[in-house]
């Protein structure tokens, strides 16, 4: 009897034992014990369960918007398109919206900062152009709200391309090429800077980007993405913080914020009075959709690695009272670190299969 | 003969609470979820009082542009938090927000004379 008793205690103290070095101890994603103090709840550190309303937020659209004021056309994109790679747009005739927004840098330029006709470095880098179409606030700090409107700003800045947008319609009207493109994409209206803009704004629309891995995980195929991926999704959700500026289908909010960068461009403080003390150093989060994994990174290309934007956003930011309350101090195990890039590399798809025009 | 009459009058004062309580004509609530304010309903007039009531996960910036362009700063509105404004010009006015553009609400001031049925 107390031999049978003692053998009971024995095996249930076995089982106490394997239960807490199974359950409580701190453990990597992949399972094995590690010595960190980061210790996440069991859905993040353990399994990769994703909830499928958190994938939902994440879903493609299914069809691409355009104003009623400009339809959406295959000849006004014809037409955009064929302007978009046109150097003649510019001062010197030597620069095209392509020179920037090239397809081969994902419709970027991979610049720390951009340059243009006068070869000044822009004080900004060249955000891509992918998925403008459903951009609400353009530019860096959100100075135009269309896409037509925002067509004309890099064509008249100095040390862009450098051209008065009436000098950019007339070189055009001299092109007796481009008259049949027009009255294809706009029958009767001619070249006017309203057609001109709204042709480039069409085009743009057009830059989707392709589906990637982690779309075709979010549409249910589990082997898309790794489970490193899917575990850096969490993440990205979770511990990361990301998605509270880099949320939606196309990862960003289309929002302003201070994200605590040493600048002294105030970005769109330039646009609101000075009581708005949020919107000083305040820039808009920009799409993570097929980011150049090579850099560089922020609105002034002030950061060369992926680690080195972790870094920044685990230290939290310079502290001032224009930082977002977005931004709050993270901490990140190596693991997760390594979760998180795994995860952003799901964001790359194929390039688009866009055909050079032939200028007229 | 004072302390019936003081009973009465705590009486009517307790039972004229709630009343008080209650949003009264000119005051209006907005409650702003995620990256969307709530319709703003009724009529709103000069004077009236409008509170946004910031019940989304993230901070807000409100700011109100009347029709003679002047414009009403709202200030930071952190989660949970509800921040006032005294509608000060007739006419049609838009609400947005500083950190959210997609934020966007319209809404017509009506002049208090209207109140007279001039």
């Amino acid at each position: 009897m107390t031999e049978s008793r003692f053998f009971i205690l024995l095996a249930f103290a076995i089982v106490l034992t394997i239960g807490v070095a199974a359950g409580v101890a701190p453990r990597s994603p992949h399972g094995t014990t590690v010595s960190s103090v980061i210790v996440r709840p069991v859905s993040a550190a353990v399994g990769v369960h994703v909830p499928d309303e958190l994938k939902a937020k994440y879903r493609r659209p299914d069809a691409i918007p355009s104003p009623p004021s400009n339809p959406l056309t295959p000849e006004k994109a014809e037409l955009g398109k064929t302007l978009f790679f046109d150097p003649r747009l510019s001062r010197t005739g030597s620069v095209s919206c392509a020179s920037c927004h090239n397809p081969g840098f994902e419709w970027g330029d991979g610049l720390k900062r951009g340059l243009g006709v006068t070869g000044v470095p822009l004080p900004r880098r060249t955000p891509t152009v992918l998925n403008a179409a459903w951009l609400s606030a353009l530019m860096w700090d959100g100075r135009a709200t269309t896409l037509e409107q925002q067509a004309a700003l890099p064509i008249t800045a100095e040390h862009e391309m450098g051209l008065e947008l009436e000098e950019a319609v007339a070189r055009v009207k001299d092109i007796a090429g481009y008259a049949p493109l027009f009255e294809a994409a706009y029958p009767g209206e001619g070249v006017r800077a309203e057609t001109l803009l709204g042709a480039l704004a069409s085009f743009q629309r057009t830059l989707v980007s392709a589906e990637a891995p982690f779309d075709k995980w979010i549409d249910g195929d589990e082997t898309a993405i790794s489970e490193a991926a899917k575990r850096g999704f969490l993440v990205f959700n979770e511990a990361g913080r990301c998605s509270k500026c880099h949320s939606s289908w196309r990862l960003t909010d289309d929002s302003f914020h201070d994200i605590g960068l040493e600048s002294g461009d105030i970005g769109r403080g330039q646009f609101a009075p000075p009581s708005v003390v949020i919107m000083q150093h305040a820039f808009k989060t920009p799409t993570l959709r097929d980011f150049r994994l090579s850099g560089p990174y922020m609105h002034d290309g002030s950061m060369a690695s992926l680690d080195e934007v972790i870094d920044h956003y685990e230290d939290g930011g310079k502290k001032r009272p224009s930082l977002s309350p977005e931004m709050k101090a993270i901490t990140l195990s190596a693991q997760e670190r390594a979760d998180l890039v795994a995860y952003l590399k799901t964001l790359q798809g194929p390039s688009l299969d866009v055909r050079m025009p032939r200028l007229p | 003969m004072r302390l019936p009459i003081a009973a009465f009058v705590m009486a009517m004062v307790v039972m004229a609470l709630p009343l008080s309580s209650k949003a009264s004509a000119g005051e209006h609530v907005v409650v702003l979820h995620h990256m969307e304010l709530d319709r703003i309903e009724g009529e709103m007039r000069v004077d009236d009082v409008v509170t946004f009531d910031n019940r989304s996960d993230m901070t807000h910036n409100l700011y109100i542009t009347y029709a003679d362009g002047t414009v009403d700063n709202l200030d930071t509105q952190t989660p949970g938090m509800k921040r006032t404004v005294k509608l000060r010009v007739a006419g049609p006015a838009v609400v947005r927000c500083w950190i959210h553009p997609i934020i966007k609400s319209e809404l017509v001031v009506l002049d208090r004379e209207d109140d007279a049925g001039k």
